[in-house]
């Protein structure tokens, strides 16, 4: 019995080294060379996107997704503005990535099991934790989710929301009256009449919608997260040099902020001379040239952008105009969940 | 006063490595020995009236509850210096945070410390090197509305610095101070209500390269 079940293990290692190997081979590997060649990053953003991806009157994108984008280019050509913009809608976003129609899908897409086993892509690593939250008017003075008992709860029909709240209250031994709306409008206009005392959908929603308020300063989001909305960037799963590009430029935009490399001190930084510093910034080791990149593709990834600090706070944090709290966005330092392995 | 003052930052410099054993060790991370030989050198409008109603209502710096997951016990006091933050921990990964307005470059600093001496409308005494610095300054000032020390100090350990109100509640979020740490004085009164004597106090400051 123990023999035979290592056996099967070792035949499953096997074959599990055997798909490895292939995969080099396999992978339909270029995806540098084609972006370098073509001098520009195809990158498929949302079609408009409150704080996300915004295109304005002059054809300037700007936002979260976008700056992404934008680091992935400066780690590549050292230039954040070698980036073509291709707004996609929910449907056609994944199908523009197997199509090659895009590099990277930079869209506020959940990373799901669904979506990357079924669907030949990789997630690059969370950018941004979002999941389902609650508002309710200031006055009812809630710090706590679980202070809404006996809430009638506004919520759009069809959405996951519905039955995230119904379990929530169930969960926590509360009972509430939920109402649901056809679309969000409907719902905002609702609460914002008093037909219920709360609303709820994702997190960053709800603090788009709450400047639609005549007195957005009434209402108040509460900090818990109720559910897991993990937004990724994501890239094929036929090249794995590639997906590494992509995820590295998001784990050194999260340690840049981490070690205080800020797009304003950058060409600073290439001349400090404390050890994870010098590495991040390449003067010391040799992790760009691993990644087929240049040796200071982390500090080009920082001046296209920013860190990920200073991203969050230009498109969507305290100070921009949707003004949400870093939460579970900020350091792991500093009270929060982001976490990135090191460059070393 | 001040020179034992020195020699016990001096002293518990080096026993910073260890703060979570050590009670009021301060490390002045930041800090230039200027910074350390001042007492409550703060703004100078004395004389500017803030009553002890304004709070920040609106915007980050508006007193509120926020996610915060950290390992400290709740009625712990953390303060970002970087982010003009300070934080009461509560339990369930959240924290109450209210906006700062904290130390200049080079009046910065970080350590861990205790709440050793609470005082209402304390009085201000500028040091001599703040009066060189601004020689207008008055050399003492009972306190009251019109003081920079505003409605509240909270005394951080044996060092020189504190968490105090302001009559200039405009400069919550810059970095004007000498190291001490200033609400709007409606802000402090709560947060005085709600820190007791002994309670801990962390101050981090953001990494440098």
């Amino acid at each position: 019995m123990a023999l035979s079940l290592k056996m099967i293990r070792q035949a499953l290692l096997g074959g599990g080294l055997a798909c490895l190997a292939l995969l080099p081979q396999a992978a339909n590997a270029g995806t540098l060379d084609d972006v370098r060649q073509r001098g520009t990053l195809n990158c498929g953003v949302s079609q408009g996107l409150f704080g996300f991806s915004e295109r304005n009157s002059n054809g300037q994108w700007s936002g979260f997704d976008v700056d992404f984008c934008r680091a992935v280019a400066g780690a590549i050509f050292g230039d954040g503005t070698k980036v073509t913009f291709v707004p996609l809608s929910a449907s056609e976003r994944f199908d523009a990535l197997r199509e090659k129609k895009i590099d990277v899908l930079s869209r506020n897409s959940t990373w799901t099991l669904d979506r990357e086993a079924g669907l030949g892509l990789l997630f690059a690593g969370i950018n941004f934790h979002d999941g389902q939250g609650f508002l309710v008017r200031r006055d009812k003075k809630a710090v706590s989710a679980l202070e809404l008992d006996k809430s009638r709860v506004c919520v759009q029909q069809g959405t996951t929301a519905v039955a995230g709240a119904e379990d929530f209250f169930r969960t926590n031994s509360m009972t509430a009256e939920i109402k649901t709306f056809p679309d969000s409008a409907r719902t905002l206009a609702a609460f914002e009449a008093k037909e219920c005392d709360v609303m709820t959908t994702d997190s960053s929603g709800l603090h788009a919608e709450r400047l639609k308020l005549a007195k957005p300063g009434d209402a108040v989001v509460l900090p818990d997260i109720i559910s897991k909305e993990p937004l990724a960037p994501a890239v094929r799963a036929d090249d794995i040099a590639w997906y590494t590009i992509v995820r590295w430029v998001n784990f050194a935009l999260i340690n840049a902020e981490e070690l205080g490399v800020t797009a304003a001190n950058a060409d600073e930084a290439a001349r400090s001379t404390k050890p994870d510093v010098k590495r991040f910034a390449g003067t010391e080791g040799e992790f760009g040239r691993k990644l087929g990149l240049s040796p200071a593709w982390a500090l080009q990834a920082v001046k296209a952008s920013g860190n990920y600090g200073e991203i969050f706070e230009r498109n969507v944090g305290v100070n921009s105009r949707l003004g949400i709290p870093r939460g579970l966005n900020q350091l792991w330092l500093n009270g929060g969940i982001l976490y990135a392995p090191p460059v070393r | 006063m001040r020179t034992t003052l020195q020699a016990t930052l001096a002293r518990t410099i080096f026993a910073a490595a260890a703060t979570l054993f050590a009670v009021e060790a301060v490390t002045a991370q930041a800090a230039s020995d200027r910074a350390m030989k001042e007492t409550m050198s703060i703004g100078d409008e004395p004389g500017r009236i803030s009553t002890e109603e304004v709070v920040i209502t609106d915007g980050p710096f508006a007193r509120q509850v926020v996610f915060f997951r950290s390992n400290e016990e709740p009625g712990t006091v953390v303060i970002h210096t970087s982010e003009r933050f300070l934080h009461v921990v509560m339990p369930g990964n959240r924290a109450l945070r209210y906006g700062i307005g904290v130390g200049r470059e080079g009046f910065q600093w970080s350590g861990l410390v205790k709440i050793t001496r609470k005082a209402e409308w304390p009085d201000w005494t500028p040091p001599p090197e703040m009066i060189v610095r601004q020689p207008y300054l008055p050399r003492f000032m009972a306190g009251g509305p019109g003081n920079p020390m505003g409605a509240r100090a909270l005394y951080l350990g044996s060092t020189v610095y504190r968490i105090h109100g302001t009559n200039q509640p405009e400069t919550i979020g810059q970095s004007i101070s000498s190291g001490c740490f200033r609400l709007a004085n409606g802000d402090v009164i709560d947060l005085y209500e709600r820190v007791p004597m002994g309670a801990k106090v962390v101050i981090r400051h953001g990494a440098t390269i």
